[in-house]
C-alpha cells in the first residue's frame, strides 16, 4: 500500500528484531509490550485529537471495556484470541456508538465533558459491581491461544502480539488519514462551520472518527489482559485518559507517529523513574504545561503542521 | 413517621451541609468558566491546597479562625501567580488547551502537596466539638456550623454580586466577557483577581470541609468531578444556578444513598448529568449558546 | 524540528539502554529479597512498617554473616495499593532483580494478584498482613506462606468473647473489598454459629470520605455491638465521624486486628476507648519476649512497633529454611519451611503448618484503654487456626441475609 511507506516498514522491521538485542530480558520484553501498547493507543487517540480536533477525556473507558471483555470471556474458559477480540470490538463498539452519538451532538468542550462523564459511569459500574470483581477486578487469567494448541504464553509471543496490533492500528490510521475521509476531518478541525456549509454532515464524520479511535483503543485494551492476566477498574480512571492525552501531547498532535513515540517514552519513563524517584508526576505535569505554552503541537507536530499546510489540504 | 424523623430528615441535613460547601466550590468554577472561558481542572487542587494551607496556619497560630482567613488568602495568591504565569498566554487559544494545561497544573499541585506534606492523611480538629440532639440523633455541632458558615458566605457573595458596582460588573462580564473591554476596565487585572478569588473560595471550602473529611493529596480529585457536574447542571456561567445545583446534587446524593447502595449513587448522579447534557445542555439556568 | 524527533528517539533508546545495563557486576555473593507493599496512600502505615521490620531482620542476619554466606539486600517497591501496579512491581522484583523471597503485599487484592506471579515464577512468597480468606484456601499455592491471622482465625478467636461479654446483637460494618468482605463473612458466620444475632451488615467502599450516610441504618438496627472491619486511614476517618455523632459511646466496639495501627491510636484515643480486637502484637503487651522485641525496634527506629512485626518473622523463617536446605532453590526452601518452628520471633514460638503454610502462634485479645491496646486474654494458636481448607471454597453456603428473630 503506497500510503504505508517504506519508512514505516523499516521501523516495523527494526521493532521485530528487538527481542534479539543482547541483554533483552523477559522483563524488558514485557516493558516493551507496555510501551508499544500505550503508544498505539495514543496514536488512535491522535486520530481524534490531532486530526479531528476533539479531545476525549474518556478514552480509558474504551480501553478498560476492551480489557474486561477479554477477561470475562477468558474467565469462562474460552481462550481463543479471536473470540476475545471479536467480543471486545462488539462491546466497545456499542458503547462508543452511544457515546459518540451524544458527544458529537454539540460543540466545544461539550465533547470532552461528555466523554469524561460517560467514562466515569463505566468506571463506577465496574468498580462497584461484584460480578466484575469489584475494585479488585478479574484476576488470575490464563494465557490466550492463537490457534488451538498454540498459546501466547511467552513474553516473546506477547511482544509479537502487540507488534501485530500496532501494525494493524497504524495501517488503519494511515489509510484514514490519507483518504478523503481524513481530509474532511482536518477540515472540520480547522473550521467546523465551513465544513458544514460545504455540505458535509459534520456529526457523521466526527462520529466516524470517534468510533475508529474507540475501536482501535478497545482492541488495545482487549490484548492487555493477555499480558497482565487481569483486568481492573483502574484501567478506566479518567486519570488514565489523561495519560493518553499526555502521550499525544508529548509526541505531537496530528502526526500519528509522534504519539507512538510519546506513549512509548512516557511508559518507559514512568517505569524507570518511578522506582528511583516518586515525584515524577510533577515532572510530567510540568512537561505538559510547558508543551501547551510553548510547543502546543507537541514535539513533532509543528513541522508536520507546516508541511500539511503548504501541501494544500483544506481550502 | 419515625422513619422520617430518624432517617430521612438527618439524611436531608447531610445533603444540605455538603451541598452548601459544594456550592462554594462550584461557584468559583463557574465564574472562571464564564469569565475566562477556561474549565479549570486544577480547581480541586486549589480546594486541597486550602486545607493544607489551613494546616500550616494552624500549626503556627493554633487558631482555626485565623486559618479560615489566612488560608484562602494564601491560596488566592498562589492562584493569581499561576494565572499570570500560565493561563494568560493561552486565553486566545482554543479552550481545549485550557483543559490540558489545567490538567497539568493539577498534577503538579497534587504531587507537590504530596511531596511537601506526605501522602498520609492529616487531621484538622474542628474548632469546637460537641453535638446537639436533633432529629432523633445527636448531630455534630461542627457540621451545623459548616452549613451556617457556608450559607452566610454564599449570602455575602450574592450581596456582592447584586449590590456592589464591582460585583455587578463582574457578573455581567461572566455573561459576556467581551463587554468588559468596552467598559474601559483593565481586563487582565479583573481576570487575575477573579481567578484568585475563585481559588480563595475553593480553599475556603477545602478548609471548612477538612475537619469532616480529613486532609490528603487526593481530596481534590474526588471533588472536582462533582463540581463539574454541579456547574453543568446549574448552567455554565450562571452563578445562581451553580449554587442551586449544588444543593440539589448534595441532597440528591444523600437521599439516593438511602434507597440504593451508597456506592451506586454516583451512577445515578452521573446518569442525571448525562440526561441534562443531552436534553438541555445549558443546564437549569445557563444561557443559550454556550455549548450549543 | 526534525532534530527534535531524533533527539527524542535517542533519549528513549538511551534511557532504555542505560536501564538495561544498570544491573552492573556488584560485589560477590549477594542475595536479594523483595519488600512489596503500600508505601503511599490509605495503607501507608502498614507498608512503611513492613519495610522497617524487614530492615531490622536483614541487618540482624547480615551481622551474623548473612544467609549461606551471602549478604542480604532488600529492595522495596510501592504497589499503590492496587493489583495492577502490584503485579508490575512483583514482576520487576522477580524477573529483573531476581529476588529469592517476596514479602507482600498489604492489600488483600494486591496480594492475591501477586500470588499469581509468584506461583508462575516459583518465588517464595511471605505475607504478614493481608487477611482475606482466599489466600490459604482457593488461591493457595505451595510457595506461599503467611503468619497473619486471617479473617477465619480472627473470627474463631473473637466471636465468642463478643457474644459472651459484649452483647448478642451485632452490626457488622466493613470496607467493601476483598479484606473487608472476607471479615464480614467470617464474623457473621462465627457469630451466628455461637448464638449471636447479626442485626445488620453494610459495606462502604475503600477510601470513603464521609461515612455518615450509613449511620442512619446502623442506628435503626439498634445493635449492642458495632463490629468494624476497616483499615488504615478509613478507620481514622470512621472513628472520628462515629465519635462526632455520639455513636462510640452508644455502642460497644469491636473489630479486626489491622483496624488501627499503634502509631495512630494516640490521635483518636477517646473514640477508640473500649475497642476489642484479636491481634498478635501490641507495644503495650507485658509479655517478656514481645516487650523486649518492641524495645529493640524502638531503639532502632524511635517508634513503637505494630502488627507488621510478622514481616520480621517471615524473613527469619526464610533465612532459617535456606540454611537448612543449603540452597536458594524455591522448591527446596519450601520443603524446609513446612513444619518449621522458630522461637526467636516477636511473640515466642511460631510453627508453620504443613497443609496450608499458615503459622500457628499464640495471640491475644486486646482492649483499648486510655489510648493503649492492653491484653485482656491470651489465646492458644491451635484454638484459633481452624481446619486447613486448601482448595475448598471458604464461603460456600454463606449468605449475607439477615435472619430476623
Amino acid at each position: 500500500m503506497k500510503s504505508v511507506g517504506w519508512r514505516a516498514l523499516l521501523v516495523f522491521a527494526v521493532l521485530a528484531l528487538v527481542p534479539l538485542v543482547p541483554g533483552m530480558s523477559r522483563y524488558y520484553l514485557l516493558l516493551a509490550f507496555d510501551a508499544l501498547l500505550f503508544g498505539a493507543i495514543a496514536m488512535s487517540l491522535d486520530l481524534l485529537m490531532g486530526y479531528t480536533g476533539l479531545v476525549s477525556f474518556g478514552h480509558a473507558a474504551f480501553y478498560g471495556l476492551g480489557a474486561y471483555a477479554t477477561a470475562i470471556v477468558m474467565e469462562r474458559g474460552v481462550l481463543s484470541i479471536w473470540v476475545c477480540v471479536a467480543f471486545a470490538l462488539l462491546v466497545v463498539g456499542l458503547y462508543a456508538l452511544v457515546v459518540s452519538y451524544f458527544a458529537t451532538a454539540r460543540r466545544g468542550i461539550y465533547f470532552a465533558l461528555l466523554t469524561l462523564i460517560f467514562a466515569e459511569v463505566v468506571y463506577t459500574v465496574f468498580r462497584y459491581t461484584q460480578a466484575f470483581g469489584g475494585s479488585d477486578g478479574i484476576q488470575g487469567l490464563p494465557d490466550a491461544t492463537l490457534l488451538p494448541g498454540v498459546a501466547i504464553d511467552t513474553p516473546l509471543r506477547k511482544y509479537y502480539l502487540v507488534l501485530a496490533y500496532l501494525a494493524v492500528a497504524y495501517v488503519v490510521c494511515r489509510v484514514i488519514v490519507t483518504s478523503h475521509f481524513g481530509r474532511v476531518l482536518v477540515a472540520i478541525r480547522e473550521n467546523e462551520d465551513r465544513a458544514r456549509f460545504l455540505g458535509y454532515n459534520v456529526q457523521r464524520y466526527k462520529m466516524g472518527a470517534c468510533m475508529v479511535s474507540a475501536l482501535l483503543t478497545g482492541l488495545g485494551g482487549a490484548i492487555y489482559p493477555m499480558r497482565s492476566a487481569f483486568a481492573t477498574p483502574d484501567l478506566m480512571l479518567w486519570t488514565e485518559s489523561g495519560e493518553f492525552i499526555i502521550s499525544v501531547m508529548i509526541g505531537g498532535l496530528g502526526t500519528l507517529v509522534g504519539p507512538v513515540i510519546g506513549g512509548a517514552f512516557f511508559t518507559i519513563l514512568r517505569d524507570k523513574v518511578s522506582s528511583v524517584v516518586d515525584w515524577y508526576f510533577i515532572v510530567i505535569g510540568g512537561v505538559l504545561i510547558v508543551i501547551v505554552l510553548f510547543m502546543p503541537r507537541g514535539l513533532l507536530g509543528l513541522r508536520r503542521l507546516f508541511a500539511r499546510r503548504t501541501g494544500g489540504a483544506a481550502a | 413517621m419515625d422513619y422520617v424523623l430518624t432517617v430521612l430528615l438527618p439524611q436531608l441535613l447531610h445533603g444540605l451541609v455538603f451541598g452548601a460547601a459544594l456550592g462554594l466550590l462550584a461557584l468559583g468554577l463557574t465564574v472562571i468558566f464564564g469569565l475566562l472561558g477556561v474549565m479549570n481542572f486544577a480547581h480541586g487542587e486549589l480546594y486541597m491546597l486550602g486545607a493544607y494551607a489551613g494546616i500550616v496556619v494552624i500549626g503556627v497560630t493554633h487558631s482555626f479562625w485565623v486559618a479560615l482567613i489566612a488560608a484562602p488568602i494564601l491560596v488566592g495568591i498562589v492562584a493569581a501567580v499561576t494565572e499570570v504565569a500560565t493561563l494568560r498566554p493561552i486565553y486566545r487559544r482554543e479552550p481545549l488547551y485550557g483543559l490540558i494545561l489545567t490538567f497539568g497544573l493539577a498534577l503538579v499541585f497534587r504531587e507537590g502537596a504530596r511531596q511537601i506534606w506526605g501522602g498520609d492523611m492529616r487531621r484538622i480538629l474542628p474548632p469546637f466539638t460537641g453535638s446537639t440532639p436533633l432529629l432523633g440523633m445527636t448531630y455534630p455541632n461542627y457540621r451545623l456550623f459548616l452549613l451556617a458558615a457556608s450559607s452566610v458566605i454564599l449570602l455575602a457573595l450574592w450581596l456582592f454580586f447584586t449590590r456592589t458596582r464591582a460585583g455587578i460588573v463582574v457578573r455581567a462580564a461572566v455573561q459576556d466577557a467581551e463587554m468588559l473591554d468596552g467598559l474601559g476596565v483593565d481586563v487582565r487585572r479583573v481576570f487575575t483577581l477573579t481567578f484568585a478569588a475563585s481559588g480563595a473560595l475553593a480553599a475556603l471550602a477545602g478548609l471548612l470541609l477538612a475537619p469532616v473529611f480529613t486532609v490528603y493529596p487526593q481530596m481534590g480529585v474526588e471533588m472536582i468531578l462533582l463540581a463539574f457536574i454541579v456547574v453543568i447542571l446549574g448552567g455554565m456561567g450562571s452563578m445562581g444556578g451553580s449554587v442551586v445545583a449544588a444543593f440539589v446534587i448534595g441532597v440528591a446524593q444523600s437521599l439516593f444513598s438511602l434507597w440504593m447502595n451508597p456506592q451506586r449513587v454516583a451512577i445515578a448522579i452521573f446518569g442525571i448529568m448525562i440526561v441534562v447534557l443531552i436534553v438541555r445542555p445549558r443546564g437549569l439556568f445557563g444561557r443559550e449558546g454556550v455549548l450549543e | 524540528m526534525r532534530k527534535m524527533t531524533w533527539l527524542l528517539v535517542l533519549a528513549s533508546v538511551a534511557a532504555a539502554g542505560a536501564g538495561m545495563t544498570a544491573p552492573a557486576l556488584s560485589q560477590s555473593k549477594v542475595v536479594k529479597i523483595g519488600d512489596l507493599g503500600s508505601k503511599v496512600g490509605v495503607f501507608e502505615g502498614y507498608g512503611k512498617y513492613q519495610t522497617m521490620f524487614m530492615q531490622m531482620a536483614v541487618e540482624e542476619l547480615n551481622a551474623k554473616g548473612g544467609v549461606l554466606g551471602h549478604k542480604v539486600e532488600m529492595i522495596s517497591e510501592d504497589d499503590e495499593t492496587k493489583p495492577a501496579p502490584a503485579v508490575r512491581k512483583a514482576e520487576k522484583l522477580i524477573l529483573q532483580d531476581d529476588v529469592k523471597l517476596l514479602v507482600g503485599a498489604v492489600s488483600s487484592g494486591a496480594t492475591m494478584a501477586v500470588m499469581d506471579v509468584t506461583k508462575k515464577h516459583k518465588t517464595i512468597h511471605w505475607n504478614a498482613v493481608s487477611c482475606a480468606e482466599f489466600m490459604r484456601t482457593t488461591k493457595f499455592h505451595k510457595y506461599y506462606f503467611s503468619n497473619q491471622p486471617d479473617s477465619r482465625m480472627q473470627a474463631n478467636g473473637l466471636a465468642k468473647y463478643i457474644v459472651d461479654k459484649m452483647g448478642k446483637k451485632v452490626y457488622i460494618f466493613y470496607t467493601d473489598y476483598a479484606m473487608g468482605q472476607s471479615d464480614g463473612r467470617q464474623f457473621k458466620t462465627a457469630l451466628e454459629k455461637i448464638g449471636g444475632e447479626v442485626v445488620g451488615v453494610a459495606g462502604a467502599p475503600l477510601d470513603t470520605k464521609d461515612f455518615s450516610p450509613w449511620f442512619g441504618a446502623i442506628n435503626q438496627a439498634q445493635p449492642d455491638v458495632l463490629f468494624l472491619a476497616f483499615a488504615g486511614t478509613d478507620s481514622l476517618r470512621l472513628m472520628t465521624q462515629l465519635h462526632s455523632f455520639g455513636m462510640t459511646k452508644k455502642y460497644k466496639l469491636a473489630g479486626i486486628d489491622c483496624f488501627l495501627l499503634q502509631q495512630d491510636l494516640p490521635a483518636i484515643a477517646e473514640p477508640m476507648e473500649g475497642f476489642v480486637q484479636l491481634a498478635h502484637y501490641s507495644a503495650y503487651n507485658a509479655d517478656k519476649q514481645m516487650a523486649a522485641f518492641n524495645e529493640r525496634f524502638k531503639k532502632k527506629f524511635g517508634v513503637d512497633g505494630n502488627i507488621m512485626a510478622g514481616a520480621y518473622d517471615g524473613v527469619l523463617f526464610w533465612a532459617a529454611a535456606v540454611e537448612k536446605a543449603k540452597s536458594f532453590d524455591a522448591d527446596k526452601v519450601e520443603a524446609a519451611l513446612e513444619g518449621m518452628c522458630l522461637d526467636n520471633t516477636h511473640v515466642g514460638r511460631q510453627c508453620i503448618r504443613k497443609e496450608d503454610h499458615q503459622v500457628i502462634m499464640d495471640m491475644h485479645l486486646y482492649q483499648v484503654k486510655g489510648g493503649k491496646n492492653l491484653p485482656i486474654a491470651r489465646l492458644e494458636g491451635k484454638d484459633t487456626i481452624g481446619e486447613p481448607m486448601v482448595g475448598k471454597d471458604p464461603v460456600e453456603g454463606f449468605t449475607w441475609e439477615i435472619k430476623k428473630k
